[in-house]
């Protein structure tokens, strides 16, 4: 607990022992109780041995308490124009107490002119208390002015101050000397009084004073200054009080009056500097204000990242700036301005200005801020609160204009180019923000879908087959590439009993972890309807109601249902917007087509009217297969589409390679042809072989046969 | 990636959306904000001319899809014109041509409204 009380403490330029505060305090207190035994017990006044002594205990505890007001002025960080009023107060106390002991004090206690000490113990006592005083205020003053020195003062300036401090030290001392020498006095005199005038020439404080404290201050000064120099013309030798002063202590008596015209000379310099100062007192202040609130909002670059913060904080600002009365953001949105942030300003009010605005800017393409004056469309606008003066600066990032901060100013000021060039320099820090703010969040969302897709793949990598069904007949191959942003591919197989075969492939509408989630429902949709209906079409028809649930207006799914029917050797299929089933027979390609609309595009029976069912029956080594736009429609670098064509040829040219080798081969030429051009979308690829069972008799065992030579 | 752009122009009391370049799920919603400018302003008679347009996507197709009902529920419709045949390919797989009304001009699309509206009258 002590310790924490007893802070360190260093004197600013005066080398002093690092004395506690409570040392200094108790040290004080012991200096004026012993000062006042010696004062009061003490009768022999006259002596020079008394002299001295009196004159070092007043030294010692006048030092004393120096030390701990200087501590106590230093704690308190007490503001200039504070200072200024405790100087106030205190020279009026002074002044207030010569007059008092001048006239009343001096008849009542029987004090002569003549000065001798030889009155009683409370007389005795009350003039120590008022020397004590005056040793107490003249002190504090001096500190006072020591503060206002150092108050906003650059570099190291203390010698000078330090040298006064010491001259006005050695003329008080020299008071006492013997008037053989008194050249010696009038030189330290003359010497601090120079110094007084020279130090109290710095006063660059007043300079970061707002106007309306300048105003006060000029007013503060002048009473001052009038009571110092008052003050100075009754310290005479004549005047009671003095008297009393000089008899406590003549070194005090010349310390008093140093201080006395150090106050006069410095509150008169004061007044008039003051007085210049007033002039170009608002001029600083908007100075001053620019240069800070353009600091805070450099600082807030860097704290600030929501946007919507962001731009509250920056309009909060910019109507300071040109001490406008309102101010709003007026954000590009496509090619609308969206309004955001408005300060002092309603909704309403704000809109019709930007309106009136970028009307009458046509093209509203600025360089820097502009001053649009409101006077000739006051009676169009009809605002619910007058404006007459609005500016616009342009926001922008990589030279592209993306909003305007906007600030209006009710009376009719002229903005002048200060203002213009701080509005400016304002919205250049503003862009650099905004512009932070975008790429950090521009950042969250990337990886937020990143994220959001390795999801959407986990997903597709459980929905598809890991397997294929096994059927003497069927020779089936299958191939999946995913794109990065998920494409919502889906095929399936089911075997859904001993002579009937299904497949589906489906394409969902848009990409990424929505088009994964409705692939997954396709998925139940199929896998569960192949189970209890066997037409491709009513299929189809039933997974279109169904998802009409869940499905938004935007999203479909194109959808390719087949089935195989191993016993009778036939194939139907129904197609709802997917690409064509190829059908591969004898070199020939054929694109099998029913109508049929994307399930999700239709709901009402329309849908199962426009679809159709086709039939074909299978030939040996007819190749089957299915597809999804990822593969016609991957581009090279010049942007040209795979396409149909090259597709097919590559079917007809390998069809009678087995299902894999020819995935393989389309796969490949897809990969060269694209070269190093991303993958935009999946690609899905699944062929079905039909090979016919070998029977012992019949034409389709010559067939067979034929078939094989000719391979 | 592709740079996709809309721009509309009136005709009477008919809209025209032209689009120009690449419409996929990326872009969609600059048309989005298209077709919604235009309904909030009551607007439901809309030719959308795709002369310029290189490509779209399942993405770009849906915008059509999100709109038409409310348009229609407004004695509205939207209609196609000047389809690349590989556009063209695009809306006739998914059975488009059984929902929309889509012609080779954007001239035949708009002469398509302004006889609709005689016909009410």
């Amino acid at each position: 607990m002590l310790k924490k009380q007893l802070t360190k403490i260093t004197i600013m330029s005066l080398i002093i022992p690092k004395i506690k505060m409570n040392a200094r305090i108790q040290f004080f207190v012991v200096t004026i109780f012993a000062l006042f035994l010696f004062k009061t017990l003490n009768n022999t006044s006259s002596s020079f041995y008394f002299l001295i002594s009196n004159e070092i205990l007043i030294g010692i505890s006048a030092a004393s308490l120096y030390f701990v007001l200087i501590e106590w002025v230093h704690i308190k960080k007490i503001n200039p124009l504070t200072l200024v009023m405790n100087i106030g107060i205190l020279v009026a106390v002074i002044f207030f107490l010569i007059i008092f002991f001048s006239s009343t004090f001096a008849e009542l206690s029987g004090f002569k002119i003549s000065g001798q000490a030889s009155f009683g113990i409370f007389p005795k006592i009350i003039s120590f208390v008022y020397g004590y005083i005056l040793l107490g205020t003249s002190i504090y003053i001096f500190l006072a002015f020591r503060e206002l020195y150092f108050f906003k003062q650059k570099g190291n300036r203390s010698t000078y101050f330090n040298t006064m401090l010491v001259f006005i030290i050695l003329s008080s001392f020299s008071s006492i000397l013997p008037a053989e020498i008194i050249y010696v006095q009038d030189t330290f005199f003359i010497i601090s009084i120079f110094l007084i005038i020279f130090n109290s020439l710095k006063i660059s404080w007043i300079a970061f004073i707002v106007k309306k404290d300048k105003k006060n201050l000029l007013f503060l000064s002048i009473i001052i200054a009038i009571l110092f120099v008052m003050n100075l013309a009754g310290n005479t030798k004549e005047n009671a009080g003095s008297q009393i002063i000089f008899q406590f202590s003549p070194i005090l008596n010349q310390f008093l009056k140093i201080i006395l015209i150090y106050g006069s000379v410095y509150f008169s310099i004061l007044f008039f500097t003051t007085l210049f100062h007033i002039p170009t007192a608002e001029a600083f202040d908007r100075k001053a204000q620019e240069v800070s609130s353009l600091q805070y909002f450099s600082k807030l670059i860097t704290e600030v990242l929501d946007f919507a913060d962001l731009i509250s904080t920056i309009s909060d600002i910019a109507y300071t700036i040109n001490r406008a009365d309102a101010s709003w953001i007026a954000w590009k949105e496509n090619s609308d301005l969206k309004l955001l942030g408005n300060k002092n300003i309603g909704f309403i009010n704000a809109e019709l200005i930007t309106g009136t605005a970028k009307e009458a800017k046509i093209n509203f393409d600025l360089s820097e801020t502009i001053f649009f004056p409101l006077d000739n469309y006051l009676n169009k606008l009809q605002l619910s609160e007058l404006f007459s003066v609005v500016t616009i600066s342009p926001l922008r990032m990589h030279n592209e204009i993306k909003g305007y901060i906007f600030t209006a100013k009710r009376e009719n000021s002229v903005l002048d180019e200060e203002d213009k060039n701080a509005l400016d320099t304002f919205a250049d820090y503003a862009s650099v923000a905004l512009e932070n703010s975008h790429l950090f969040e521009e950042s969250i969302i990337k990886e937020r879908l990143e994220k959001e897709l390795d999801v959407a793949r986990e997903v597709q990598r459980k929905i598809l087959p890991t397997k294929y069904p096994e059927y003497k007949q069927l020779d089936i191959s299958s191939l999946f590439i995913p794109a990065f942003e998920v494409g919502g591919d889906y095929y399936d197989f089911f075997e859904i009993d001993n002579d009937n075969f299904g497949f589906v492939i489906a394409d969902v509408s848009g990409k990424g972890i929505s088009a994964a989630f409705i692939m997954a429902e396709v998925k139940g949709i199929f896998e569960s309807l192949s189970k209890i209906i066997k037409s491709p079409k009513e299929i189809l028809v039933k997974a279109n109601e169904i998802l009409q649930r869940t499905l938004d207006r935007k999203s479909f799914v194109s959808a390719a249902y087949g089935l195989i029917d191993l016993k009778n050797e036939t194939l139907r299929i129904s197609r709802a917007g997917h690409c064509p089933v190829l059908l591969i027979r004898n070199n020939y390609s054929e694109n099998m087509r029913p109508t049929g609309l994307g399930l999700g595009l239709n709901f009402t029976d329309y849908f199962a009217d426009t679809l159709e069912e086709l039939k074909i029956d299978l030939k040996e080594n007819d190749t089957i297969v299915l597809y999804t736009d990822g593969i016609t429609e991957a581009k090279n670098k010049q942007l040209e589409d795979f396409g149909s064509i090259r597709f097919e040829k590559i079917l007809v040219d390998n069809c009678y390679d087995n299902a894999d080798l020819i995935s393989n081969k389309v796969i490949k030429e897809v990969t060269l042809f694209s070269q190093n051009n991303p993958q935009h979308d999946d690609i899905t690829l699944v062929i079905l072989k039909w090979k016919q069972l070998i029977k012992n008799y019949g034409e389709k065992e010559w067939q067979n046969s034929a078939l094989q030579l000719k391979k | 990636m592709a740079e996709f752009s809309t721009s509309t122009k009136e005709v009477g009391e008919i809209s025209i959306i032209y689009l120009k370049g690449y419409l996929d799920a990326h872009t969609a919603p600059t048309l989005e904000n298209t077709f919604s400018n235009l309904i909030e302003k009551g607007k439901y008679r809309t030719v959308v001319n795709f002369n310029e347009l290189n490509y779209i996507s399942s993405a770009g197709l849906g915008v059509f899809m999100a709109y038409i009902e409310k348009i229609r529920e407004n004695n509205g419709d939207i209609k196609l014109s000047s389809m690349s045949e590989k556009v063209f390919n695009i809306f006739d797989l998914l059975g488009f041509p059984l929902l929309y009304e889509i012609y080779q001009t954007e001239e035949e699309a708009v002469n398509k409204f302004i006889e609709s509206k005689s016909f009410e009258k």
